[in-house]
């Protein structure tokens, strides 16, 4: 059960995360341009998210090792999301209207400037998001000898959600829901996984046990 | 940056297709390159440049006249002049192999031509294969239209639209030139009699109709007046919208052709004869199309489905 309930979880995690890529590196098209750069940097920035909150993921849960403690990653990551189509608009006018109108944009921020809208809109919910899967690789395994397998189990969940968001987000949602109701969608997603978490304690509680018998060394 | 080419055209046209794939393998190859956006090639056959982008013709051009060679839809490219007779400027998104704006450096040497380029590489290409020559009245940005568009303080008495890209799996439209919100920034850039000419890939009947009706309808609702000028020679169709309320048949345009014939201010030799092509009739799918906005713009979509 806990199982399943962690692998539900990382999976729709990770459906969100790159529904944000896809859908994100449209919506910097408006402002940004068509321009390769708009990819490139939506890949690149939520790269940097993934490793972020996957490293500080990891860690939190070591210290925390209650699934109550994500909705204080997932709730705001979610708040974000939702609120996107009001703030980024702000926010990208800022980044593009510091250049002088009088002369082109020089390259290297033609380059840099959608990197910079990327990270501004995307790094934090994307960071929220993908501190879910080594979390739960933290709760769910009980014993050393099963780490190797939850691990996978939860990395595989993550990324199969993933590739479902991409084709869902290209083929699917792109074609049938406007851009702002597709980040409040995923917002409204995020927050439900936060206080799904926030009352999940019970259904790990024995999790924590299961690590005091592997403390004990009996289970090894 | 483009456009073209497809299964109904002319003969010659599938025949020089042949050729040109027959010559990418066996030489007359005289320069290739992969930029960020396409992989770049530039074709010698016969009298006959060029410029394929992704394995798909943009740009011909006759080697002994570059006035020569080019696809007919580029030559609709000089209809405003029917709505505006005191063009001085023109803004150009798309430079590609440089058709229109030779033809406008030639035919109006006269008129400020700024155009807006996403590829670097493909400024060089024009410049070093195609006879595009920057001078005072030719001036080249190497940025998104869009971009170029909204930081702009200029205005333009006219604004060309050749931004599309094709290949085989079909037409590429970036969608944040075919919204709403882009044609009423385009509008705002535009002078008082100001027009917009803009290059879609499809037909007034069946074959991807779908995609050309929700840019005519997208058009409409920024454009008092929009018109249709169909190529015979490929699948483009060029949309004329104008700021003008009034609304114009063909006769009037063609006293208009006249009158700039007479005048000397439009020289191109075909000018007249390609007016014939206008329509104003909408399309037939203009009734279902969508209205593409930039909160909601499934063009893709609409381009494969409508296939």
């Amino acid at each position: 059960m806990r199982n399943v309930a962690a692998t539900i979880l990382v999976f729709l995690g990770g459906f969100a995360i790159m529904v944000l890529e896809i859908i994100g590196a449209r919506y910097l098209a408006k402002d940004f341009g068509g321009s390769f750069y708009v990819w490139i940097s939506q890949i690149g920035v939520i790269l940097i998210a993934l490793a972020l909150g996957y490293y500080v993921g990891g860690a939190l849960a070591d210290r925390w090792r209650r699934v109550s403690f994500l909705a204080w990653l997932l709730v705001p990551a979610g708040v974000i999301t939702w609120f996107i189509p009001n703030f980024a608009g702000g926010l990208i006018d800022a980044i593009i209207s510091r250049h002088p109108t009088d002369r082109d944009i020089p390259l290297v921020w033609q380059k840099l400037d959608p990197a910079l809208g990327s990270s501004l809109i995307f790094l934090l919910p994307c960071f929220g998001l993908a501190t879910l899967a080594p979390y739960m690789i933290r709760l769910v395994a009980t014993r050393m000898s099963h780490v190797g397998k939850i691990s996978g189990l939860m990395i595989a969940a993550s990324t199969v959600g993933s590739i479902a968001g991409v084709f869902i987000s290209g083929y699917v949602l792109i074609d049938q829901m406007t851009v702002t109701n597709i980040f409040r969608a995923t917002g409204a997603l995020t927050v439900i996984l936060g206080i799904t978490c926030f009352f999940m304690d019970s259904l790990f509680v024995e999790i924590n046990s299961g690590a005091v018998h592997c403390n004990d060394g009996r289970q090894i | 940056m483009i456009s073209l080419v497809n299964g109904v055209i002319a003969w010659p046209l599938i025949a020089a297709t042949l050729l040109l794939k027959f010559s990418v393998s066996y030489g007359g190859t005289v320069f290739e390159a992969a930029s960020p956006y396409h992989n770049i090639r530039v074709v010698d056959q016969g009298n006959v440049r060029t410029l394929s982008f992704d394995g798909t013709m943009e740009t011909r051009m006759s080697l002994q006249d570059p006035l020569k060679g080019h696809f007919e839809y580029t030559e609709y490219f000089h209809m405003p002049w029917l709505w505006n007779g005191q063009i001085t400027n023109v803004l150009m998104m798309g430079l590609g192999g440089a058709s229109a704006q030779r033809a406008y450096a030639h035919y109006y040497p006269d008129i400020w031509v700024e155009t807006v380029e996403i590829d670097p590489v493909v400024f060089k290409v024009a410049t070093n294969y195609f006879n595009f020559k920057p001078a005072a009245t030719q001036r080249v940005h190497i940025s998104d239209g869009r971009v170029f568009l909204r930081r702009t303080e200029a205005k333009y008495d006219a604004i060309i639209m050749d931004a599309y890209a094709k290949n085989r799996y079909g037409s590429f439209i970036p969608y944040h030139l075919a919204t709403k919100e882009f044609f009423q920034l385009a509008a705002e850039r535009l002078t008082t009699n100001g027009v917009i000419a803009y290059n879609v890939i499809g037909t007034l009947q069946g074959w991807r109709a779908d995609i050309l009706g929700s840019i005519y309808r997208t058009m409409k609702s920024v454009f008092p007046q929009v018109y249709f000028f169909p190529a015979t020679d490929s699948l483009n169709v060029v949309l004329v919208g104008t700021k003008s309320e009034k609304k114009v048949g063909l006769p009037t345009l063609l006293q208009k052709a006249s009158d700039l014939i007479q005048t000397k201010r439009v020289t191109m030799p075909t000018f007249r004869s390609r007016v014939y092509a206008f329509k104003s009739e909408p399309p037939l799918s203009y009734s279902r199309s969508l209205l593409l906005a930039d909160d909601f713009a499934p063009v893709d979509g609409l381009l494969s489905g409508a296939k």
